[in-house]
């Protein structure tokens, strides 16, 4: 069987155990559950500052309604997040990259926000269907439109997350490759080949947290329009 | 790609969400705080004087 670059997104198994299921289930050991003293120790300050913050700012835009979601969003970011950054650690596996999870999350999220804006408000919800100002001739084609992004808008979601990081999963590896390669031939290529490995690592460091913060934006800004 | 392979796309949904719901949250809610906000009194509370009673 060839080795290709896809394998690494294959879930495996260690001794019978899914290792996308051992991806999913550990990383929460590094989030001690905070305590009632009045002053924890520094893991659990520094976390709490980002979860109190982030909640904070995200809630912001949102309405009294939309403060329901805040525990649920806070908590997205957290496994988002968290799921992510240990994916880029060697030998680890990133869940995220699966399709099925992101679309899991995505699909019934969104779905949440538009049954809420049906049930409560359905005039306000199906009103953004039609921006304002349109000129007449126009409105047809433009709630068709705005119907298919509408429609789109999970899609996007769960596609966005697994592509960005596949893509970075698998430059990695390829320049990793290279690098690889290239040292007993061209040991200079090889040497500016790992500063480019490097500053790709950066990146997608950067890139793993602004993906599941731009996730967690997304559903809050059309929770915002249907609440 | 073997990450577009729909099989075991029901247990890894299944899973996460379970994850997701049930840890997770109470993990991020043991960081709240303490008090809940009050509002400030806007009544003043009169100063009443007493006599020291100095020896």
């Amino acid at each position: 069987m060839a080795m290709s670059f896809f394998d690494q997104f294959a879930s495996s198994s260690c001794m019978g155990v899914p290792l996308i299921a051992i991806a999913i289930a550990l990383p929460w050991v590094m989030y001690p559950t905070s305590t009632s003293r009045w002053i924890n120790n520094r893991l659990i300050t520094i976390q709490g500052w980002f979860i109190n913050r982030f909640t904070n700012q995200l809630m912001l835009p949102l309405s009294m309604g939309g403060h329901k979601w805040a525990l649920l969003l806070a908590s997205l970011m957290v496994f988002l997040i968290t799921i992510n950054m240990i994916g880029l650690l060697p030998y680890t596996f990133t869940p995220t990259t699966q399709l099925s999870l992101n679309m899991g999350f995505a699909v019934p999220l969104w779905l949440a926000t538009v049954i809420i804006g049906m049930r409560n408000q359905p005039t306000v919800a199906l009103g953004h269907l039609l921006p304002e100002g349109t000129p007449i001739p126009l409105i047809p084609v433009l709630i068709i439109i705005e119907t298919i992004s509408l429609f789109i808008r999970p899609l996007a979601l769960g596609v966005r997350l697994t592509a960005n990081l596949t893509a970075g999963h698998l430059l990695i590896q390829l320049i990793a490759t290279a690098v690889f390669v290239l040292l007993p031939m061209m040991p200079t290529v090889a040497i500016i080949t790992a500063a480019i490995l490097f500053l790709l690592t950066l990146l997608e460091v950067a890139v793993a947290m602004i993906q599941a913060y731009v996730f967690v934006l997304l559903l809050s800004l059309y929770l915002q329009e249907n609440v | 790609m073997p990450h577009l392979n729909p099989a075991p796309w029901f247990a890894i949904l299944l899973f996460s969400w379970l994850v997701f719901l049930t840890i997770i949250p109470t993990k991020v809610m043991s960081h709240t705080s303490p008090n809940e906000p009050i509002t400030l009194d806007s009544e003043k509370h009169k100063t009443e004087p007493w006599n020291w009673p100095w020896q």
